[in-house]
C-alpha cells in the first residue's frame, strides 16, 4: 500500500483495494480481540470508519493505524463494560474444569477460549505477540504503553494459559492420553 | 510436562479464524455508517432536518444501493452467511417492509408484478406486457381487497384469516423450494398469517439446502450467492447483501426436462415510514364499481 502523498487526496476506492487485501487478516485480529466474529466485524467497521474520516489526508501505514485502533477499541470497550472483572470471576470458577477426554485439539480451543477471559490488555498483548507476531517493543508502540507493561501483561496471560495446560496435561496423563508422552 | 503453550495458542487462533472472512466493500459500508451517524446527529440538531435524515437512513438501509467493491472477493462459508441472513431476517421481520419486483417468464410469456409485505399486510400489483396494471390485490389476515382494472371493478372480503395457502401446509425443510416459490404467489403466502415474505425467506434459508457459491454483482452490489444443489427439483438461488445480509434477489427455475420457466424477485427493504406504508394499501381508482366478492372477481394468484 503506497503511503506517500504524491496525490493530494486518496480515494475511497484505494482504501477499498487495501481492505480487499488486508481486511480478512484484520478481521481475524478483531475477532480474537473480542472473542466474537460479529463483534469483531463491528469493531473493524468502527476502525475503518475512523480511518475513513482522515483517509484523504492520511499519511501513514493504514494497517498499523487499524491494528492500533482495534486494540484501543477492544481495551476501551472491555474497560467500559467492566467485562473483564466478570470474566475473571468466570475464570476462577468455570475455566479450570478439565474435560474428561483431553486432546491436543481441545486444548488449542480451550486456550483460545481462555484468551477471551483474560483482562483486555493481556489479551491484546497475546494477540499482538502470537497472532500479529509483533515484538514486545512493537506491541508497546501499538498499545501506547511502556515495553515493560507489555512484557508483564504477556507473561501474566501466558501464566494463566500454562495453568490451564498443566491441568489439561495432568488429566490427560491420568487418562493415559497424549500428555503422558510429552 | 512439556507443552508448548505458545505454539498451541497460535494453532488455536488459526483454527478459530480459519473460516472468518471480511465482507466485501467495507470502506463503502463505513462511509454509509458515517453518513447515517451524521444524519442521526442532524436529527437531534433540529426538527427541520428530520425529513432529510429519514431519507438518508432509508437510502442507507436499502440493499439495492450502489457501491463498488474492487479487488478480490472473498468466499464466505455457508454456515456463517446463513446465520447472518437468518439473524438479519429476524430483525427485518418487525422493522422493514419487503418490496419485491417480480418477473415471471415461461411458455406463456413474461409478466411483471410489484409486491409489498409487512407483517400480515401485503399487496400485489400485476402488470400487463404494456406496463398497465391488470389486477391490484392486498390486505391483511382479516381483509382482502381486489381491484380488477380490466373490468373496472373492485371487491372486498372480510374474515379471510382462515384462508390458508400452501405455506401453512408445508412444514420443516421438506418444501424449502416451495417456500421460495410462494414468494411469487402473494395471496397464498401472505394471506396466511404464518407466511410473510420474511418468514418464507427464513424458512428457505434455515433449511440448510442452500450453499454459499461465491459473490456476484447484483444491482451494483457485490452480493453473496446462495444456491441449491444441482440435483434439486427446482433450482433456487438467493443473493444477499454483504452489508445487511438481507436477500436482495431470489430466482427459482424449473427442473430440467419441464417447460422452462423462471421467476425473479428483486427485493428492497424499506423502513415503515408513512410514505412506504402507503404502498401496502390497495387504492380504489375513481369511477370503479364495487361488486360482490365471488367467482366473477377472480383473484390473480395462481
Amino acid at each position: 500500500m503506497a503511503t506517500d502523498r504524491s496525490t493530494a487526496d486518496r480515494s475511497t476506492a484505494e482504501l477499498e483495494r487495501f481492505l480487499a487485501e488486508r481486511a480478512d487478516h484484520l478481521l481475524h485480529t478483531a475477532a480474537l480481540l473480542t472473542g466474537s466474529r460479529e463483534t469483531g466485524e463491528d469493531l473493524l467497521q468502527t476502525a475503518v470508519e475512523r480511518l475513513l474520516r482522515r483517509w484523504r489526508r492520511f499519511d501513514g501505514d493504514p494497517e498499523g493505524y487499524l491494528r492500533r485502533t482495534l486494540c484501543n477499541l477492544a481495551i476501551d470497550g472491555s474497560r467500559r463494560a467492566g467485562r473483564w472483572r466478570l470474566k475473571e470471576g468466570l475464570l476462577r470458577t468455570g475455566l479450570r474444569q478439565v474435560p474428561d477426554a483431553a486432546s491436543e485439539v481441545d486444548l488449542r480451543d480451550a486456550l483460545v477460549r481462555l484468551l477471551w477471559k483474560l483482562p483486555a490488555r493481556q489479551r491484546a498483548v497475546l494477540v499482538l505477540r502470537y497472532w500479529e507476531q509483533l515484538t514486545d517493543a512493537e506491541a508497546a508502540e501499538v498499545l501506547g504503553c511502556p515495553e515493560g507493561t507489555v512484557k508483564s501483561a504477556g507473561s501474566r496471560g501466558l501464566a494463566r494459559m500454562r495453568e490451564l495446560a498443566d491441568d489439561w496435561n495432568d488429566a490427560a496423563a491420568a487418562a493415559g492420553g497424549w500428555g503422558k508422552q510429552s | 510436562m512439556n507443552i508448548d503453550v505458545e505454539d498451541l495458542l497460535r494453532q488455536g487462533m488459526l483454527r478459530y479464524t480459519a473460516d472468518v472472512r471480511a465482507p466485501a466493500g467495507m470502506a463503502r459500508m463505513a462511509q454509509r455508517r458515517r453518513r447515517r451517524r451524521l444524519a442521526q446527529r442532524s436529527v437531534t440538531a433540529g426538527a427541520a432536518l428530520a425529513a432529510c435524515t429519514a431519507a438518508v437512513v432509508v437510502a442507507v438501509a436499502l440493499p439495492g444501493a450502489h457501491h463498488n467493491a474492487p479487488g478480490p472477493t472473498p468466499t464466505i462459508d455457508t454456515a456463517y452467511v446463513t446465520k447472518r441472513v437468518a439473524s438479519a431476517l429476524s430483525t427485518a421481520a418487525p422493522a422493514e417492509i419487503a418490496h419485491l419486483m417480480v418477473t415471471s417468464s415461461g411458455p406463456g410469456g413474461t409478466s411483471t408484478a410489484k409486491e409489498w409485505s409487512y407483517g400480515d399486510q401485503w399487496r400485489s400489483v400485476v402488470y400487463s406486457s404494456a406496463g398497465q396494471p391488470v389486477y391490484d390485490e392486498g390486505g391483511t389476515s382479516s381483509t382482502y381487497t381486489l381491484v380488477n382494472y380490466s373490468a373496472r371493478t373492485w371487491a372486498r372480503q372480510r374474515g379471510v384469516a382462515g384462508q390458508t395457502g400452501p405455506a401453512s401446509q408445508q412444514t420443516g425443510c421438506v418444501q424449502a423450494a416451495a417456500a421460495l416459490s410462494l414468494l411469487f404467489r402473494p395471496r397464498l403466502s401472505a394471506g396466511s398469517p404464518s407466511a410473510s415474505v420474511v418468514k418464507l425467506l427464513r424458512t428457505a434459508i434455515s433449511c440448510g439446502t442452500l450453499t454459499e457459491a461465491g459473490q456476484q454483482r447484483v444491482d451494483g452490489i457485490e452480493a453473496t450467492k446462495l444456491t441449491s444443489s444441482s440435483g434439486s427439483l427446482i433450482s433456487e438461488t438467493i443473493w444477499v447483501s454483504p452489508t445487511t445480509y438481507l436477500p436482495v434477489r431470489v430466482v427459482i427455475r424449473s427442473a430440467p426436462g419441464s417447460p422452462v420457466s423462471q421467476q425473479t424477485a428483486d427485493i428492497t427493504w424499506l423502513k415503515p415510514i408513512a410514505q412506504n406504508r402507503a404502498g401496502l394499501t390497495v387504492p380504489i381508482p375513481a369511477g370503479f364499481r364495487q361488486v360482490p366478492f365471488g367467482p366473477t372477481v377472480r383473484p390473480i394468484s395462481p
